[in-house]
């Protein structure tokens, strides 16, 4: 091993990255146990609610659903038993809301939807914002181009839910263009079907314009910044000597350099996709992983709030932890050292 | 801080409505006078319900009878409140950290940066929401703590990066041999290096965790009591659905005063690094 850097080096990112996803996960852990809620409880009332009457010789049935959640014994206890299921038996443990059902059945059936939303809106904000930026970056001394960067100025720092709110309002509960809540029409059978698939883009529409019509300002700003940087080196000056013409140079050498930095930002908040979920997600009551979260949180279904924890933790180091690997194959400038 | 004002139109136009919107903060008292008199601005019933702005009521009342107007700078007043006790709390632990970590280097370093790595990537949101659902009383400093908790560790991982860069020049190196022992050597020489550093961790933390009070409230966790912050205005105007039924100025005018916070906050970070960073600065002062 010590002969080969390489080696020595990709072995180490790696007990990095497995060393932060279990330190990340293990504050996330006992901070989430550490507040006074009573899930069984919850619980107990919720079946009670639904069967309208008291549930007898509770204290019993109490300690048996206590042991099965996995939340008998002290702290320390429960966490260990939840590192054996999910390291040695890959189970998240039983939603405490619909027991016995595992919680990653519910995680797994909502990830689609909230990967397939955001990922979908934070690649076409990328896109726009990449294209509109550099052009801004590229005419920045002319004075249409200084008000559009102040004006993207200023729409960059619209928050998402904020533009969930005005649309939801606007075109869907005003001028009712659109669905107000879900992902799909539920009276429509779950088929590939054009009725189905219309449905669905409907439905995703005004929850990917709010991600798409503010977060697109943000790559704007920081793709703009990144051109205009690059406009200061020296090789510019040189190409420009060379007689090439300006269209080239803005697609051979501006663009082209602007991209890497761009592409790893683009991949650092295809990690970070479940905070943004959250929120857009429970505006638009759309089945996600964010909505789930919230819905979890409310019902104090541990399980499946710390399932979507693990694997929000785990989705952000692994994108980096790529980016840290692949960088150096794609960017001869970046140094194995320079990543660490 | 002159000239910084004359360098940067960024960070001059920031610093500007940032100041502005602490001053009216501040006057919220005065201003409250003006605008309804001696009435507290929470009391329900005290005018008309949902009426349109006018004269008397600048941005109209709410569907408890409150003048929307003073209620907003009560509710910047409280949002600021909790963002920069927030911000400085937070700006202190990476400057404490990102000191020790960057100066100390070493195993001490390593520690203390995957500590860092681990606090980056936890999602905060889940865990703010969880707590500040059920825990039952909720002041606001205990709220400021709690988000205090979740933004130090992206300016940590700045500062730290400049300690390092900072403690290589030859002026610390002078200071050593001079006899100087560490704590002088950090006051004296690398602080006041770090002020536009430390500038851009209180910025971005402060907005960070106005950002996500506003979230929780949102979501409706906020920190409840006669606590009324800009997040909570905009929670009210959307649980009454005031856009689809034409009350614009409910939902508009805490969002625009939120907005204008986040863009005065970018601002005075995007010129703060117009200014010290160089690679930048070759093209822009041109």
């Amino acid at each position: 091993m010590k002969n080969h850097p390489v080696l020595t080096y990709v072995v180490k990112r790696i007990a990095l990255y497995i060393l932060t996803i279990w330190g990340a996960f293990t504050i996330a852990f006992f901070f989430f146990h550490s507040v006074p809620g009573d899930p069984i409880g919850a619980y107990v009332r919720s079946m009670e609610q639904r069967y309208g009457q008291r549930i007898q010789d509770s204290e019993q049935i109490i300690q048996a659903w206590r042991k099965s959640m996995g939340l008998d014994g002290p702290l320390w206890y429960q966490y260990l038993q939840y590192l054996d299921h999910v390291l040695l038996h890959f189970d998240l443990g039983p939603s405490f809301v619909n027991f016995p059902t595992p919680a990653q059945k519910y995680i797994f059936e909502a990830m689609p939807w909230t990967v397939g939303l955001l990922g979908l809106a934070t690649v076409i904000s990328w896109v726009l914002g990449f294209i509109f930026g550099g052009i801004l970056g590229w005419k920045r001394d002319s004075p249409v181009a200084s008000g559009v960067t102040g004006l993207s100025l200023v729409f960059s720092q619209v928050q998402p839910y904020f533009m969930a709110l005005a649309l939801l309002s606007l075109f869907a509960w005003k001028l009712a263009l659109f669905p107000r809540r879900g992902a799909f029409d539920p009276s429509i059978p779950k088929a590939f079907t054009w009725q189905f698939i219309l449905s669905v883009i409907q439905h995703g529409t005004l929850p990917a314009l709010s991600l798409v019509l503010t977060t697109a300002f943000g790559w704007v700003i920081s793709t703009r910044a990144m051109v205009v940087s690059i406009l200061g080196e020296d090789y510019l000056i040189y190409a420009k000597a060379k007689g090439l013409k300006g269209s080239a140079i803005l697609r051979n050498y501006v663009l082209r350099n602007a991209m890497l930095p761009q592409i790893t930002g683009l991949a650092i908040s295809l990690g970070f996709i479940l905070n943004g979920a959250i929120l857009v997600e429970t505006i638009f009551q759309y089945p996600g992983m964010g909505f789930l979260l919230t819905n979890s949180i409310s019902q104090l279904d541990y399980n499946t709030v710390q399932g979507i924890m693990l694997l929000s933790i785990v989705l952000v180091m692994t994108a980096t932890l790529l980016l840290d690997l692949l960088m150096p194959l794609i960017d001869p400038r970046v140094g194995r050292q320079g990543s660490a | 801080m002159r000239s910084l004002f004359l360098r940067s139109r960024l960070f001059a136009v920031g610093v500007l409505i940032l100041g502005l919107l602490i001053l009216i903060a501040l006057l919220q008292p005065f201003i409250n006078r003006l605008l309804i008199g001696n009435t507290d601005p929470l009391a329900m019933g005290t005018f008309d319900t949902m009426l349109e702005p006018s004269r008397e009521h600048l941005l109209g009342t709410d569907k408890w009878g409150r003048d929307w107007a003073a209620l907003l700078v009560l509710g910047l007043r409280y949002s600021l409140v909790i963002g920069f006790l927030s911000g400085t709390v937070a700006t202190l632990i990476s400057v404490i950290l990102g000191f020790v970590s960057g100066y100390k280097g070493g195993r001490l370093d390593s520690v203390l940066r995957t500590l860092t790595d681990m606090v980056l990537v936890i999602p905060a949101l889940p865990i703010l929401i969880t707590v500040a659902a059920y825990i039952k009383f909720f002041s606001i400093v205990a709220m400021a703590l709690l988000l205090a908790l979740f933004s130090w560790a992206f300016g940590m991982r700045t500062i730290r990066a400049q300690v390092l860069s900072l403690r290589a020049r030859p002026y610390v190196d002078l200071a050593r041999v001079s006899n100087l022992n560490d704590m002088q050597i950090i006051f004296e020489e690398l602080v006041p290096n770090l002020l536009p550093f430390l500038g851009v961790a209180l910025a971005s933390s402060t907005a960070v965790a106005i950002l996500a009070e506003t979230g929780l409230e949102l979501i409706g966790v906020g920190p409840g009591g006669n606590i009324i912050t800009l997040g909570l205005m905009v929670n009210f105007a959307q649980s009454w659905g005031s856009l689809a039924l034409g009350y614009y100025a409910l939902l508009f005018a805490p969002v625009v005063a939120l907005i204008l916070i986040f863009v005065s906050m970018n601002l005075i970070n995007m010129g703060l690094e117009e200014v010290f960073n160089p690679r930048l600065k070759r093209v822009t002062g041109g």
